[in-house]
């Protein structure tokens, strides 16, 4: 029945320790030769917030979040998460610890349908060996029912019960990033860390996205971080954020307090010249 | 599974129930076998028998109850096709209500109106879209005391009281069954058969929209006729496709499916809707004629984008359907040759090809609701599909009048169901008498009144008896036009024959009074888009695509090959390609689809004045309205076509 739909089964209540998501950076600093992608950044997000990080482009907003991530390791400083120091760790290293991430340039397997690439995305908390997958024993079978129950209940949360068997190659944009934010829902991450989920999309889809990030983050208590261009967004769903220029923060806040600050204005509109 | 029809002893007795006591009956008898209602979720089908559906029912009618419905209050239904419309309907009229769907799709005036119209007191809405635009109204909709919402996404931070879920109204329910666990029992032997049960807002083609009202006993009536003349039984799938305001699914859903009992099926989404068609493979199916339309234009685009062989095959099939067609129509034995052929072309296309579009297990497929082109009928039938026109009305009370298996004609929507009267009146209307007739339209007497003649109920539709009983349909009475030279003419008639064209979508036909007819068509964007692509024609939007010159000369083909078959009067001799579709939002259409040809006409006079002074061109400022409230402009020029 569609009225006992829409609670997703990794989002059941749990005890407030699997859902703890607590992040600080201190004094991160990453350079590429002689270029500074980001310097002495310090910023935290707490368990249920929706942090967003905004600036122009070349900010270092994708930087910061692939030192999250584990893509890139900075020179100096310490990442925190969960009162554990994870600076430096291996992707997949991370992602068990529980943070998960979507891509600005779409990162999916587009040969394979929908349905697979989100499955893909439970390969970590699936528990059989090599040997009884081979014999498809029953416990095996179990385990993927969970799974495949777990991806529906995303796949009918995301509205993309039409697409699930198509082959994500065949998607328009907007699909895809949908695609990508469900497998990284699936990963059943404490923070997940989105990098422009709204870029290159149409009125229509950046509307739909807004309502599952609310959901996600309002309803569901989803800690999120999330790097964003398009500021009307930004200003509707972020609780707070953080703005960077040239690799250094500029400035940290409530959505209100960043539109009004005059470095921010600065750094996006640029300054007044005589001509 | 082979098909067993419901006793007539059964059926028999249906005659003093009403339609919740129906089910309860099923609920007591039937094996657990028989499947109610399957709905697809999380991408597999879930079951419910008859035990299931009539508990759901009854907690949804007992949840009611504990929020304060009374005997003869009215439940408004904002759903698209999912099974709690049938709880939620059900369950009202358990407990006396009476119930009206409106579409999801309607705007928030609309349901407004509605809401009002039917002095609604509590409304069961879809989702948090339809809840937003009942919030928009509240003001305006002081008898609603609750709304009851079903998908809980998006809904969790709403904290207002007049909402409340239906999983919470369900655990009301529950509680009070454990409470007073034959309340609902003796609510439902309170129903009388001619209480009623429905009631339908007509579509409103020429006007203000009206309520039909409909009782337990009409739908009990359609329903067992339906099940005496088509090829159904127990467990027969229906996949309810279209939307419950309509009175086809509401014939069929609580009417011939329940008195039937037969399976009740819904698609996971709109979106899936082809696909679930086809993995369900449905036994029967009633809809629309442009469903069948763009079927079959879809078909045909899809074979001329494939292969050589493909193609040759295809083209081979249809004339061989088409030849043993024509000798079946004109009573005329089938040579031995044709035969053999016609079983190689069944096994290598037909066959594969019904399959491929979730038909191969059709009975019977019936299409409606608006004359359907005979070219899309001898299509289809060419292919081995039992597709046969069907004719029906609201106030009718769904369909009664059928094409018989053996004698297919296409002109014709057949014979009546049995236990009904048609006969044609001196003006030549078409009259229609049986005991599913509705009972009048909801506080509107002078209406009522004037929909009957002697006891009979006026159709509004033009037609004639054909020599061997058959019905003819020319097109709405009061739509049936004369020229400058009084020569009388259907629009309908040729609008259908423009659009089995699969480059045209809709097309509005013009010359009341006028020397000549001209028209509006509205190109199909995805066909003609394909088209022009294959073409390297650059376009962008729906009003450049529309005034390109390679497309008007593409549709200036379709239309000569149209005013071919046409009598001389009938031939459209101007007309123009519309810079906008023609939409339900901006008042041109109805929610069902049909052309609202008043309304058209007269916002849009300034370009029909164009096409019968001899202008070449035209400059237009036209307005769009969207369905989250804003208005858009066009600006553009459209040129005028001699055909």
């Amino acid at each position: 029945m569609k009225a006992l739909r829409g609670q997703l089964g990794i989002y059941e209540p749990k005890d407030e320790s699997r859902n703890r998501a607590e992040l600080s950076v201190d004094n991160v600093s990453l350079s590429f030769g002689g270029l500074m992608a980001l310097s002495n950044i310090s910023m935290y997000v707490k368990t249920g917030e929706l942090l967003a990080v905004i600036g122009p482009n070349g900010a270092g907003k994708t930087s910061l979040l692939n030192c999250l991530t584990g893509y890139y390791r900075p020179q100096q400083g310490i990442i925190n998460f969960n009162g554990e120091d994870i600076t430096g760790l291996p992707t997949h290293e991370l992602v068990k610890k529980g943070i998960g991430r979507s891509f600005q340039n779409i990162e999916l397997f587009p040969g394979m349908t929908v349905l697979s690439n989100m499955l893909l995305a439970r390969h970590i908390h699936s528990g059989y060996d090599f040997g009884s997958a081979c014999f498809f024993l029953p416990s095996v079978r179990r385990e993927e029912t969970r799974h495949r129950k777990i991806v529906e209940e995303i796949i009918d949360f995301l509205e993309m019960q039409s697409i699930r068997k198509k082959l994500v190659g065949s998607l328009p944009y907007g699909l895809r990033k949908r695609v990508e934010l469900g497998r990284a829902i699936a990963l059943e991450p404490k923070l997940l860390v989105l990098d422009e989920p709204f870029a290159g999309m149409n009125l229509e889809e950046k509307e739909d996205m807004v309502r599952f990030l609310l959901e996600l983050n309002r309803t569901w208590k989803q800690t999120m971080i999330l790097v964003e261009h398009d500021m009307s967004v930004v200003m509707t769903i972020s609780k707070r954020v953080v703005a960077l220029n040239f690799g250094e923060k500029l400035a940290e806040g409530l959505p209100e307090e960043i539109q009004n600050n005059e470095d921010v204005i600065m750094a996006y509109l640029g300054d007044k010249t005589e001509i | 599974m082979k098909i067993r029809k419901i006793d007539s002893t059964i059926l028999d007795e249906m005659k003093k129930m009403t339609l919740p006591q129906i089910l309860r009956m099923h609920a007591g008898h039937l094996p657990a076998e028989y499947t109610a209602i399957r709905e697809k979720a999380y991408g597999k089908w879930e079951i419910r028998n008859w035990k299931d559906y009539f508990s759901c029912v009854k907690r949804t009618g007992l949840g009611l109850i504990q929020l304060g419905f009374r005997r003869g209050e009215n439940l408004a239904i904002i759903m698209d096709n999912h099974q709690e419309w049938l709880f939620a309907e059900l369950g009202a009229q358990a407990l006396g209500g009476i119930t009206l769907n409106l579409f999801t799709s309607a705007i928030a005036s609309e349901l407004a109106y509605g809401l009002n119209r039917a002095d609604a007191a509590y409304v069961v809405a879809q989702d948090q879209e339809q809840v937003d635009k009942l919030l928009e109204i509240r003001d305006k909709l002081p008898f609603v005391r609750k709304v009851i919402y079903i998908d809980p996404t998006g809904m969790r931070t709403y904290e207002d009281p007049w909402l409340i879920s239906y999983k919470e109204l369900i655990a009301l329910g529950k509680r009070l069954e454990n409470d007073d666990p034959g309340l609902f029992e003796k609510e439902i032997k309170k129903g009388k058969t001619d209480d009623i049960a429905v009631m339908i807002m007509t579509s409103g083609t020429t006007g203000i929209a009206k309520l039909a009202m409909l009782s337990h006993a009409n739908f009990i009536d359609i329903g067992r006729k339906w099940i005496e003349t088509a090829p159904i039984g127990m467990n027969s799938n229906w996949l309810s496709i279209s939307p419950p305001p309509w009175i086809v699914d509401q014939m069929w859903g609580v009417g011939v499916a329940l008195a039937g009992a037969m399976t009740m099926n819904f698609p996971e989404t709109p979106d899936t809707i082809s696909e679930d068609f086809r993995e369900l493979g449905p036994h029967v199916i009633i809809t629309s004629s442009r469903f069948w339309e763009d079927l079959a234009s879809s078909i045909r685009v899809k074979i001329n984008d494939a292969g050589f062989v493909k193609r040759l095959f295809f083209s081979k099939a249809e004339s061989i359907g088409g030849k043993i067609l024509d000798l079946r129509n004109e009573n005329k034995k089938i040579p031995f040759r044709l035969k053999l052929l016609q079983e190689i072309a069944s096994f290598t296309l037909y066959r594969p090809l019904l399959d491929r579009i979730g038909c191969s297990q059709l009975e019977s497929a019936y299409t409606g609701g608006h004359p359907v082109s005979p070219d899309v009928i001898k299509f289809f039938r060419s292919i081995g599909l039992n597709l046969k026109q069907c004719y029906g009305l609201t106030e009718a009370g769904g369909i009664f009048q059928v094409q018989p298996d053996d004698e297919v004609k296409a002109e014709t929507v057949g014979i009546p169901l049995p236990r009904t009267r048609v006969k044609i009146s001196e003006n030549g209307e078409v009259l229609v008498s049986s005991a599913s007739i509705f009972r009048g339209y909801h506080k509107d007497y002078d209406a009522t009144e004037s929909a009957f003649e002697e006891g009979w109920l006026k159709t509004g539709d033009a037609g004639y008896l054909d020599d061997d009983g058959h019905l003819v349909i020319i097109g709405r009475k009061e739509e049936i036009i004369r020229d400058k030279e009084g020569r009388a003419f259907s629009p309908d008639f040729i609008e259908t024959r423009l659009k089995f064209s699969p480059f045209i979508k809709e097309a509005v036909i013009f010359g009341e009074g006028r020397p000549y007819i001209t028209a509006f068509i509205n190109i199909d964007m995805g066909n003609v888009g394909n088209w022009a692509e294959d073409r390297m024609i650059p376009y962008t939007t729906y009003t450049d695509l529309s005034q390109q010159a390679e497309v008007e000369r593409l549709i200036l083909e379709e239309i000569g090959n149209v005013n071919e078959r046409m009598p001389e009067p009938m031939r459209i001799r101007r007309f123009l390609l519309l810079y906008k579709l023609l939409d339900a939002d901006d008042e041109e259409l109805t929610r069902t689809g049909k052309v609202r040809r008043r309304f058209v006409y007269g916002l849009y006079l300034k370009l029909i004045e164009a096409m019968y002074n001899g202008k070449k061109q035209i400059d237009v400022k036209g307005k769009v309205h969207y369905r989250d409230g804003h208005t858009g402009s066009i600006e553009t020029t459209v040129r005028i076509l001699d055909a």
